[in-house]
């Protein structure tokens, strides 16, 4: 919106040094490290994309002067790592009820320790053994411990996060290109059809049909062993939930339902103005297909908004995700999810707060953590900053030249 | 506004297909559903044959689709298609609730306005300070935070703890009804037991229901002063020597254009976001209506609420257009 440039841009030029920092130096090194990595692969492309690197490297300038976007950095990477290694960090098992053996341990408060006398059946033995518990923040209905829940939970979030913005708005953005690259009755047929979808609340449209795909989507995975197996890693679920399934991943195909005409419109508007441009018009005359023009051409240069969106988005998708499972649909008990430990907490509100109060922590901190990194993004991926930034870096870089000269 | 008619005829021309698309994509969803809702509808397990038989008669089930759909929209124009749980007219039911949802979006949009409004030109007026920046993370904040995570704050703060509301029941609309939402009426009557009644009842969900939009408004309003600011009739006014109230007077005015159309946008928002809400506060709301219509595979209802709700959202794009036309006298259709 303009105030970003405008700002930074103040309190870039109210610096009146440029003092590299050690993040800096770090970043340097990374960027140096991935441009030495991809050069194993690709001949002569360090050398060929120089100011690209440069380019990256004035990006991550602009990342480390600004401390929200280095926050949000730090919680979606936190994310993405608890995301990963979660379910393998969780101290007992997501699909281990202690409830079953003692009844204290259901909705136990948090510090407390409940005592296990287990008898069960592990490959065609029974087996008894005595255990305790211990709830650092609490237990569930289930007598799960919360901690290891919310850990195990964080990989139910990623992936569920991760395919959906990757398949919808990839949708809606090829979408977007193409009514906006082509016009005419392309367009307006495109055009018409995302309105339709636009025109009514994503919430309730999400609802409809996370109640209405559970059936269909069971049987297709019951059906295809292998889709199965391949889901059930993912999610870093045991074999016996694979009943579950069909409700989480009807959320999962609800929200890419949803999640894509946001994007077509936007993408078909800077489309739209960008096609206009000369280099565009060059291309078309020396024959290029339209879709290396729409891909390769204009999609580079019109996908700075873009990215802060999806950026953004990432938050989004948690956030009504977790609103569904709350609501009831998307993920049932055994599977480990945020938005559902709110829902078994609000039945049992406020005896049972921590049900309630962790498992919101850690929704609101993660997607503060995207929602500021993609306000971050939006400075840094801005032209202007990164300009500013360069004349900086190389007025300083020029003022050392002149002293070791000298 | 020139122009302004031939927009709202070619507005007018699209919102008839767009309708039509958003009923056709609903009645999609509710053909390809697995299970049977006529059984339900029916009474569950033990409804004889001869009842759900004569179910699928009264909703043309047994028909090809595009029968079944006609029926629907017939039924939805004429008012004669009945709500298969309650066999009242879906759009009387919808009707009835439609009160009680808008009045809880006009609770949210006084707080939208009344938090939204003022942070966003304080933390422009600031910027760049540590104030600003507060105010940056704390709009985040209420954008990041669920709204149930929200509202069960916000319950055991204000219902529990200091008991500042009420969470059952829906307090009587006053006895004179002109608008017919009650927080309306008794404010034309003159009738304060009965606003206060309402208030009691209504302000924290409307509180929960608005901050995040508060946040969205925030935000924009800041984006929107500084854009404002940055042009070259502010150097102008600067150059002249104008004093600092009537420059940010003038920046206001140019800053206000933008925010007045994403109003009217937020306030369809808020009478579509509500699920959630009247979930969690007992209001029986369209957006229960339409949770509990889904759950009960109810499909007449929820055609007849996403019908609402398209007219809703298109209404609410239309205003904002008109809006922008009315208080910006340049902009051409």
């Amino acid at each position: 919106m303009g105030d970003g440039t405008k700002e930074s841009k103040e309190s870039y030029e109210g610096r009146e040094e440029y003092e590299m920092s050690i993040l800096d130096r770090v970043s340097d090194r990374l960027i140096d490290g991935l441009a030495v990595f991809i050069n194993l692969f690709k001949k002569d492309w360090r050398r060929r994309n120089q100011s690209k690197i440069q380019e990256w490297k004035l990006m991550a300038y602009a990342l480390n002067r600004s401390p929200p976007a280095l926050l949000g950095l730090v919680i979606v990477v936190a994310y993405i790592i608890f995301g990963i290694v979660g379910p393998y960090l969780a101290s007992w098992p997501y699909d281990f009820f202690p409830v079953m053996y003692n009844s204290t341990s259901r909705l136990a408060a948090p510090g407390s320790n409940v005592f296990l006398n287990v008898t069960m059946v592990k490959n065609w033995h029974v087996i008894h053994y005595t255990t305790t518990v211990h709830y650092p923040i609490g237990s569930d209905l289930f007598g799960r411990d919360l901690l290891s829940v919310l850990l195990a939970g964080a990989r139910t979030a990623l992936v569920l996060d991760v395919f959906i913005i990757m398949i919808g708005p990839t949708f809606g953005i090829m979408l977007g290109l193409i009514a906006g690259y082509h016009g005419g009755a392309v367009d307006e047929t495109i055009m018409r059809i995302t309105d339709m979808f636009l025109a009514f609340p994503g919430l309730i449209l999400a609802i409809a049909l996370s109640a209405v795909l559970p059936g269909r989507i069971q049987n297709f995975l019951n059906y295809h062993a292998f889709a199965q197996t391949l889901v059930l890693k993912l999610f870093a679920l045991q074999p016996r939930d694979v009943n579950n399934l069909g409700k989480l991943l009807a959320v999962f195909v609800a929200l890419i339902i949803v999640w894509w005409p946001g994007y077509t419109r936007i993408t078909r508007g800077s489309t739209l103005t960008e096609r206009e441009n000369l280099y565009v018009e060059a291309a078309r005359a020396i024959g290029l297909p339209s879709r290396t023009i729409m891909f390769r051409h204009i999609l580079p240069n019109i996908i700075g908004p873009i990215l802060v969106m999806i950026t953004m988005d990432f938050g989004n998708v948690i956030l009504t995700e977790a609103g569904l499972s709350f609501l009831g649909l998307g993920a049932v008990p055994p599977i480990p999810d945020w938005g559902n430990l709110i829902n078994q907490g609000a039945q049992y509100f406020p005896q049972a707060w921590w049900l309630v109060a962790f498992p919101g922590i850690v929704i609101v901190t993660v997607v503060l953590g995207w929602n500021l990194l993609g306000d971050g993004l939006r400075d840094i991926l801005d032209p202007r900053t990164r300009r500013s930034m360069e004349f900086k870096v190389k007025k300083k870089r020029g003022a050392e030249g002149g002293e070791s000269n000298a | 506004m020139a122009g302004l008619g031939k927009f709202l005829v070619r507005r007018g021309l699209t919102f008839v297909p767009t309708l039509i698309g958003v009923t056709l994509i609903v009645f999609i969803i509710a053909y390809v559903i697995p299970a049977n809702p006529v059984r339900a509808w029916a009474g569950g397990e033990k409804a004889t044959q001869a009842a759900v038989e004569l179910i699928k008669a009264e909703y043309h089930l047994n028909q090809p689709w595009y029968d079944q759909y006609t029926f629907l929209i017939r039924g939805l124009f004429t008012n004669s298609l009945l709500d298969p749980l309650n066999q009242v007219p879906v759009f009387t039911n919808i009707g009835n609730r439609f009160v009680v949802t808008f009045q809880l979006a006009l609770f949210a949009f006084f707080f939208v306005v009344l938090i939204g409004l003022p942070l966003g030109i304080i933390s422009a007026l600031k910027r760049n300070s540590i104030t600003d920046m507060i105010l940056r993370i704390l709009a985040l904040v209420f954008i990041s935070t669920p709204i149930y995570v929200m509202a069960y704050l916000f319950i055991w703060v204000f219902f529990i703890h200091w008991n500042l509301t009420t969470l059952a029941g829906i307090p009587p609309a006053p006895p004179h009804q002109i608008t017919h939402i009650p927080v309306i009426d008794s404010i034309l009557t003159l009738n304060w037991g009965s606003f206060m009644e309402q208030v009691h009842r209504y302000w924290l969900p409307g509180f929960t229901l608005g901050i995040a939009a508060a946040g969205v408004l925030m935000r924009f309003t800041r984006n929107s002063f500084l854009e404002a600011y940055s042009r070259d009739s502010t150097l102008f006014l600067k150059a002249k020597g104008v004093p600092k109230s009537r420059l940010y007077r003038h920046v206001l005015k140019n800053a206000l254009v933008p925010v007045i159309t994403i109003l009217a946008l937020q306030f369809g928002g808020l009478l579509a976001g509500t699920p959630i809400t009247e979930t969690i506060f007992n209001l029986p709301g369209i957006g229960l209506y339409a949770l509990q219509s889904v759950m009960y595979l109810d499909f007449p209802a929820l055609i007849g609420v996403t019908f609402l709700y398209a007219i809703v959202f298109v209404t609410a794009n239309l205003v904002a257009d008109i809006l922008y036309a009315l208080v910006d006298p340049r902009v051409r259709f």
